[in-house]
């Protein structure tokens, strides 16, 4: 299984984890910042499940790109 | 420009701590970022949207003016959240929006917000002035202009009435004090060439400060250099030339530093406010300089040179590391109650001792920059030379604390 988290509070909206992982992230229209699709949120944290390894590199990928580190992306 | 006529002192805050501090040293405008669009999302993101009306609130209070910072490169993605924050700060009655992208500069015209040109936009010559007094009123000179240049970019819009869309004149700001890029008006590529992250989106690395090596990849040989940091330029200071910098006709003058600390803009603004004040009363001389250097090098600074305004061709280069600053702030406790009759403050302190004869500092966002000797102390109810960890004592204040306040002492570096 794929876990993808994403600290959203601190997005600046960036844009490049859209890049690296289309399938995955998003930019809001409504705040300018990350979005991590069919995530659910706790205490700030967006926490993405999916059994689809095949989502795994794209979002790491993200992770290494993202300039304030606030996406991590495991394998379980 | 202020009402009296004096050039008009603009100071950074990143956040309550350095607002605070800005008001009561004499600023007589404050800039600010709020969210993530601004060249300083990383380093002091403490401001939200919501923040807006008590920053406006504050500073009304002291007749300060108010200017939000949109000064980033705008993608798509980002024009909502542009049109949220204008609306914002136009219902908060800020001043005047900082913008250097021309989504951010139609926008807030559009909804009738003053606008004022970022050193983004890097203004170099009269005919840009006269493209952007479409839409601003005022626009920051590139700084690495000279200042022969500036005066002669100010007579020109006097001489030509260049009027920006307000109807007066546009007025010119000039940057006088703070950090400078070793890249042109912080066009810089470094930090997204090295770590993904964009000075231009305000979240500069700051790879520049570091020191360097040269290396001939061919031979190996490595080039011997007088300054490994060669590219971390000293900090621009203008206090010793502060006469030459107003008599170009610059209207304000921009202090850098939303990323620094409270006591840096207290002490800053503090300077400079007086050095200003010095300048229009005719007493402006070398011998008050040299006290106001000694101040300013007290906190946070890189060394200082005078920028390129004197007509320096080369830059100058930092000789180290972080700061040179001749003290620093070392944690000691934080505020725990306020007797407000006596006047009397209660702190917990948590780390190194204080005792009588220390240069104490007290911060919080609402309390600002408190700076003082320390002349006596109470610790359990007797009077006590010294304070130490796990104890709770009490000084005599003249200012209200709050829970929120940190107390820390200043020491020799």
């Amino acid at each position: 299984m794929v876990v993808v988290t994403l600290q959203r509070q601190k997005c600046i909206g960036c844009n490049y984890c859209v890049e690296m992982a289309p399938g995955q992230f998003r930019m809001s229209k409504k705040d300018g910042k990350a979005v991590l699709l069919n995530s659910k949120e706790k205490k700030g944290f967006y926490t993405l499940k999916s059994h689809d390894n095949s989502i795994f590199d794209p979002c790491l990928q993200a992770q290494k790109a993202c300039p304030v580190h606030i996406i991590t992306a495991k394998i379980l | 420009m202020t009402m009296s006529g004096k050039i008009e002192l603009m100071a950074p805050a990143g956040n309550f701590e350095s607002l605070q501090a800005a008001l009561d040293n004499g600023a007589d405008s404050v800039y600010f970022g709020v969210e993530q669009l601004n060249m300083r999302a990383r380093a002091s993101m403490n401001f939200t949207i919501d923040d807006l009306p008590e920053i406006v609130n504050r500073c009304n209070k002291k007749v300060v003016r108010t200017y939000l910072t949109l000064n980033t490169i705008i993608y798509d993605h980002d024009l909502s959240i542009i049109r949220t924050l204008i609306d914002a700060a136009r219902k908060a009655n800020v001043t005047a929006i900082i913008a250097m992208d021309q989504a951010v500069i139609a926008y807030a015209r559009q909804v009738g917000m003053e606008v004022h040109i970022s050193t983004q936009i890097n203004i170099t010559n009269i005919e840009t002035v006269r493209f952007y007094s479409m839409f601003a009123d005022t626009m920051v000179m590139s700084r690495e202009l000279s200042l022969r240049q500036v005066k002669k970019i100010c007579d020109q819009i006097e001489k030509d009435k260049i009027k920006g869309p307000s109807g007066n004149l546009v007025e010119v700001e000039i940057f006088g004090h703070g950090a400078l890029c070793m890249a042109v008006s912080g066009k810089c590529y470094l930090s997204l060439h090295s770590h993904n992250s964009s000075a231009n989106r305000g979240a500069c690395k700051q790879n520049c400060r570091k020191k360097y090596t040269v290396v001939d990849q061919e031979s190996g040989f490595e080039i011997e250099l007088d300054n490994e940091y060669m590219m971390s330029p000293k900090d621009l200071c203008t206090l010793d030339f502060l006469d030459q910098v107003i008599d170009t006709g610059a209207k304000v003058l921009k202090i850098e530093g939303r990323g620094r600390a409270p006591e840096y803009v207290a002490t800053v603004i503090k300077t400079y406010r007086e050095a200003i004040d010095a300048y229009y009363d005719n007493s402006y001389s070398a011998e008050k300089v040299e006290g106001w250097m000694k101040d300013l090098e007290k906190v946070y600074n890189r060394g200082f040179w005078s920028g390129y305004y004197l007509g320096q061709k080369l830059g100058e280069w930092s000789e180290g590391s972080g700061s040179h600053a001749t003290q620093k702030k070392v944690y000691v406790g934080k505020g725990a109650h306020y007797f407000p009759k006596p006047g009397i403050g209660e702190f917990k302190i948590e780390a190194y001792d204080i005792k009588v004869g220390d240069r104490i500092l007290v911060t919080g966002p609402t309390t600002g920059v408190k700076e003082f000797d320390l002349e006596e102390l109470m610790v359990n109810d007797e009077k006590s030379e010294i304070a130490t960890k796990g104890d709770s004592c009490t000084i005599p204040l003249d200012f209200r604390l709050r829970l929120s306040d940190k107390l820390y002492k200043i020491v020799k570096v």
